[in-house]
């Protein structure tokens, strides 16, 4: 090595008193760019922990998890996501699929901590300096959305074609249609917890979207063996808590699931369920009522190795699904088709007979092994205002009954309906059929208590309604049908100020000076239901305790305070099917464990 | 006079447009911006082009070269813009290319820098620029050892998962699980 070697390296030291060309921590000014991709914000309030962030995340950086002061409940898993920045690499696919839009990215993208650990947080519960940060990534708008904003339209009959005639209005979606509904799903599964059934929505959606109508088939029945009937008429809770609904339409869940059954044959349902020859296990069970509740129960109750008989007090089953829900929103071949099914895993059923007049419930518990009761709601209430004992004043349930039944009913020109949820829609637009067949022109009025926002029935039973020429005048309450000469003038009403006082009792209040007649020359009652339960004895009414409005009281199984009575339905709870559907299903494994245990 | 020069742009552009149509079998012509638009050219011409460009119609200044996998079809595309610098006119140049066979002629005798470029996709998308100086060397991946990550059949979810171990205490719910847990009745 030469001394030259050693020496230059001090010349360096010439320089020690020179101006920097550098710019000292240059960081402390150097904000990232406006749309820059820095660390995550998250709106805790609007998240609703669908995961859609989760299962997009290529590195696995994002894991969800329970944040204090955001409980589970109905449309919010109660998780929010924590990002492990350890793996993150800022690509911001998290925000572009993000269903309530909650989640954002800062600008900021400087942050020092000595503890890796620090590198790993829920955005949004801890503050963070970037936290009201304005600049960063969103997710761009409009136009640039990952999963389709509007519902595949479903086609109907227009009211035209429809208003004359009960057949079915809504058309069903084509294999193209399903497939592009189904394809906006992301699969987050917050709609299980909602629907009372708990039914697997994105299995079978996602059945839908890969055109596989077996497997569908059966992620249906695993909780819900009246598909058709449910792909029709169902409430639809679930698709009110829907994530892609946050930011656009939810799914058509109902739809979907209605396309599912339409697409298999009754002929490939055994061989697709694997229900050919069941093992029976030697014991029985009596079902009360073939409607949704019964059904549900005799269908997985057969699954289990029962041996089912339903009594059913009319002469064809499904209870209020046939009796009740007018044919153009339920066809009859439909009911028959879920119907058919349940029967044919070896269910008996003996029609036209009624418990307590033809059979007691004693002989039955003494018969069977257990008894399931899922008898409904077929009693009308009546307002019970002055005039209600005219005989052209008919309650909603008795008419549907008997349009059911293919008997004549009165049918006056100019009607009012007293009521307005789904039956009371039901009614009125029965009856709008009935009068243009056979006056050419409708004249319907539905009237309620209820506000037009506050109608308890579905938004499209109201809509339709009015398509088909019914009109529906909310906020009034009655106070007396006035007759003249023995006939129905029509219903005197007042403004409904409001329905429930500060407690939540019902106690409406009106303005009495503020008055409205509507004509009619009949009036029918659709103020709600309520149930008879006179087949139970006094003896056996004993042994059950009864809550609010006189609902049987059940445990989680469905299980009455008389252990061989299960008690399930509208009854006890909805009153809608799905509920029935869930309460029969529950009472199936109840039966189970406690004949098991016996 | 901003009218007039929208309008003169988009003549220029168009007698450029003009003069690259006689002399090679352009197709796609997407006009994008007023001072941009894409040609589509054969593989074998491009580098041409892309010469005739430079040497004889102002698009002295390079301003990237990228790649785009269509799988589907089995192509990698190419994309060279280029800047005529007077004109103020983008004009990018785009090529398909075999996926199987992902070859191509270099450029980097036209502008140099061109070499970094291929280098990036060779690595990234094992698209090949023979005589390309350093072509073969790590760009930005050092120890590489799978796919080329900009391939679309690059799983990196799986790469991920197998290469880098969760940090231990990371737990996660599923949204549907934890919901029945706490809500199914």
């Amino acid at each position: 090595m030469a001394i030259k070697d050693i020496l230059t390296p001090f010349t360096a030291w010439k320089k020690v008193f020179r101006e920097p060309v550098t710019v000292k921590d240059p960081l402390n000014d150097r904000p990232g760019a406006e749309r820059y991709r820095g660390f995550h914000k998250n709106e805790l309030k609007t998240c609703i922990g669908c995961g859609s962030c989760e299962e997009i995340c290529e590195n696995e950086a994002i894991d969800l998890v329970a944040v204090k002061g955001y409980d589970t409940k109905d449309g919010d898993s109660g998780l929010r996501p924590m990002v492990d920045y350890g793996r993150c690499c800022w690509c911001a696919l998290c925000v572009d699929v993000c269903t309530t839009g909650s989640l954002t990215l800062s600008n900021e993208y400087t942050w020092v901590a000595e503890d890796p650990e620090e590198f790993r947080f829920v955005p949004g519960a801890e503050n963070k300096e970037w936290d009201n940060n304005e600049l960063g990534w969103k997710k761009p708008t409009p136009n640039y959305e990952f999963y389709g904003q509007k519902r595949q339209t479903m086609e109907e009959l227009h009211p035209e074609e429809r208003d004359h005639s009960f057949i079915e209005m809504i058309k069903g979606y084509s294999k193209e249609q399903a497939q592009l509904e189904a394809d906006r799903c992301v699969e987050c599964g917050i709609c299980i917890a909602t629907c009372p059934a708990n039914m697997g929505i994105p299995e079978y959606i996602k059945a839908v979207r890969e055109d596989d109508m077996e497997y569908g088939l059966k992620v249906l029945y695993e909780t819900n063996p009246l598909p058709e009937i449910c792909g029709r008429i169902c409430t639809h809770k679930c698709e009110t808590v829907c994530s892609v609904g946050h930011n656009g339409e939810p799914l058509s869940i109902r739809w979907l699931k209605r396309y599912i059954a339409d697409q298999v044959e009754s002929a490939d349902y055994k061989r697709i369920l694997g229900t050919d020859g069941i093992e029976n296990n030697g014991k029985t069970v009596a079902v009360i009522g073939s409607g949704p509740a019964g059904l549900s129960a005799a269908h997985y109750l057969s699954l289990l190795g029962y041996k089912v008989t339903i009594f059913e007090q009319f002469a064809q089953a499904g209870g209020m699904m046939r009796y009740g829900i007018p044919e153009y929103r339920l066809p009859y071949n439909q009911i028959d088709k879920d119907i058919d099914y349940i029967l044919s895993l070896g269910v008996d059923i003996k029609y036209n007979t009624r418990i307590g007049k033809d059979i007691t419930l004693s002989e039955l518990r003494d018969k069977y092994d257990a008894v399931f009761a899922g008898t409904g709601l077929h009693l009308g209430r009546s307002t019970g205002i002055p005039g209600t004992d005219h005989e052209n004043v008919y309650q909603a349930i008795e008419l549907l009954n008997k349009i059911t039944e293919g008997k004549e009913i009165h049918v006056a020109e100019k009607i009012v309906v007293i009521g307005g949820g789904n039956v009371a829609m039901d009614i009125t637009r029965s009856l709008a059929r009935l009068q243009n067949q056979k006056y050419g022109r409708v004249q319907m009025i539905a009237t309620a208590l209820e506000s037009e926002e506050n109608l308890p029935a579905d938004v499209e039973e109201v809509l339709e309604a009015r398509e088909e020429k019914a009109i529906v005048n909310a906020g009034w309450g009655p106070k007396e049908i006035e007759i003249k000469d023995g006939k129905i003038k029509g219903l005197h009403v007042v403004k409904c100020l409001s329905i429930f006082d500060a407690e939540g009792r019902f106690n409406p209040k009106f303005d009495e000076d503020n008055k409205n007649f509507f004509e009619a020359d009949m009036v029918v009652e659709s103020i709600g239901q309520g149930m008879d339960i006179n087949y139970i004895t006094e003896d056996i009414k004993a042994e059950l305790k009864f809550g609010p409005r006189g609902r049987i009281t059940v445990d989680e199984n469905i299980q009455s305070d008389a252990k061989w009575l299960f008690v399930g339905g509208d009854i006890i709870q909805g009153p809608d099917v799905i509920h029935g559907i869930a309460n029969g299903h529950k009472a199936a494994y109840g039966i189970d464990n406690f004949l098991k245990n016996k | 006079m901003e009218k007039k020069n929208k309008s003169s742009i988009v003549n220029i552009k168009s007698s450029i447009i003009d003069d690259i149509k006689s002399r090679f079998e352009i197709t796609d012509i997407v006009h994008r911006r007023d001072n941009m638009t894409f040609v589509t050219c054969e593989k074998q011409k491009t580098i041409a082009l892309i010469t005739h460009m430079k040497t004889n119609l102002g698009f002295k200044h390079f301003v990237l070269l990228t790649a785009v996998d269509w799988i589907e079809d089995g192509k990698f595309q190419l994309t060279y813009i280029l800047n005529n610098p007077k004109q103020k006119l983008d004009i990018a140049v785009r090529t398909m290319i075999s996926r199987e066979e992902a070859t191509m002629e270099t450029a980097h005798k036209l502008w140099k820098q061109i070499a970094t470029y291929q280098r990036e996709l060779k690595e990234m998308f094992g698209i090949d620029f023979p005589g390309s100086p350093r072509v073969d060397e790590n760009f930005i991946l050092e120890g590489w050892n799978d796919i080329p990550p900009y391939r679309r059949d690059f799983d990196t979810k799986v790469y991920a998962e197998e290469t880098f171990f969760p940090r231990p205490g990371r737990k996660t719910n599923d949204p549907a699980e934890y919901m029945k847990k706490n809500l199914h009745k």
